[in-house]
């Protein structure tokens, strides 16, 4: 059972009976799901024109969920669909594996966002050229040598330096973690 | 148009939904299509001159039934296939019954002492017969389409086919009030095989009508 299941269901099922509100709610909900599980198969663009085409679909063919069936696999079955249909309009041979409702609702935009914060307050913590240098290579998957050739430091200081920035985060949050346990 | 807006403006102007929206939309197609089926048979083909006997003989029903139950388990899977992540399984093995009861009954009308094969199989109008059902089952074809179309199929051959199937036991069931054949076996067969011509029709059709 996903765990959205019980608060989304209660939320469209006062939707069908006239509940803007609750509508509001859900299709925000929806939304944050729909975002990442297209941001996983889309680029940019495309990945919130699908969002948008799924929500609105979501709202036209709203009478063809049956409140006896789980909401979710409702959901995921409109989003797979509009996913295999925006492959099909490219022309691209995608085949869409078979995955469950929960591949849709496992993860979260939200959370995606909260962690993409976390590493960013993490990397503040360094001096601006090392986390230029962790940015560049660890996150945006920069080559040492570019790295290198940009700073005119060399190769296996690159190395060195970002080595030592990434153990001395993790001992940060190690100890944070400590700190937290007591 | 941001998707904050859209949120906004589909809440905005949301009207409640009455329950059994669905099963109304399924069941008007299924008038508006019957109507014109039965048209099609009594323009093209007519009334079975000896309606008023018939409908005292066991052959009679034996193919109303038969057809029914195909056509009443071909509903439940059309009311499926139009509703995303619902399960069609139990449909579609509900199906075996009246394939199995046909069957059955044409076993025992050939092992018969003394029967008839070539007639009991062949009948008179074995040669028209499926493409007969087919011509009959177009317009509930065309209206299951129709009513599907407002519905949300995500699987769309197997949706087409579930509604060919149904359209074409509705077809053959329309058809039983022109044909006279009363053999299990001509029924087994070419009856059959005209309900499946209209299940291949809808798949084939479902591909590229059934898309939303």
């Amino acid at each position: 059972m996903i765990a959205q299941e019980a608060q989304y269901r209660a939320w469209m099922l006062a939707a069908l009976a006239g509940d803007a509100g609750a509508y509001r709610m859900l299709l925000a909900g929806l939304t944050r799901h729909l975002r990442g599980y297209y941001a996983r198969r889309l680029d940019s663009g495309a990945a919130e024109d699908a969002v948008q085409e799924t929500l609105i679909a979501i709202h036209v063919r709203r009478a063809t969920y049956d409140p006896s069936l789980p909401f979710t696999a409702w959901v995921y079955g409109i989003a797979r669909y509009k996913l295999i249909d925006e492959y099909r309009r490219h022309k691209r041979g995608a085949t869409v594996p078979l995955e469950e409702a929960g591949d849709l609702f496992g993860h979260d935009e939200a959370e995606a966002a909260s962690a993409r914060r976390d590493v960013t307050k993490l990397l503040g913590k360094l001096s601006p050229a090392k986390r230029r240098l962790v940015q560049d290579i660890k996150l945006d998957g920069v080559s040492v040598a570019d790295a290198a050739a940009r700073t005119g430091m060399s190769e296996s200081a690159v190395k060195v330096t970002v080595h030592r920035a990434i153990k001395a985060l993790g001992a940060d949050v190690e100890r944070k973690a400590d700190d937290a346990d007591r | 148009m941001r998707t904050d807006d859209l949120i906004a403006q589909l809440s905005g102007g949301l009207e409640p939904v009455k329950g059994g929206a669905v099963a109304r939309l399924l069941l008007g197609a299924t008038g508006l299509g019957l109507a014109g089926s039965i048209l099609v048979m009594l323009v093209m083909l007519g009334w079975r001159y000896d309606i008023h006997a018939a409908v005292t003989s066991f052959g009679i029903w034996t193919k109303l039934i038969y057809t029914l139950t195909i056509a009443a388990f071909g509903f439940w899977l059309v009311e499926r296939a139009g509703r995303p992540g619902a399960d069609m399984t139990r449909p579609a093995l509900l199906l075996a019954t009246p394939l199995l009861g046909i069957a059955f009954l044409a076993a025992a009308q050939i092992s018969a002492p003394g029967a008839d094969i070539p007639v009991l199989v062949m009948g008179q109008s074995s040669r028209t017969c499926a493409i007969n059902v087919l011509m009959v089952a177009l317009p509930t074809l065309a209206a299951t389409f129709w009513a599907l179309r407002r519905m949300a199929p995500t699987r769309l051959t197997l949706a087409g086919a579930g509604a060919g199937l149904f359209a074409g036991a509705a077809g053959a069931f329309v058809y039983c009030f022109h044909c006279t054949e009363t053999a299990a076996p001509f029924i087994a067969i070419w009856y059959t095989l005209g309900i499946a011509l209209s299940a291949a029709t809808g798949a084939l059709l479902g591909r590229m009508l059934l898309r939303w």
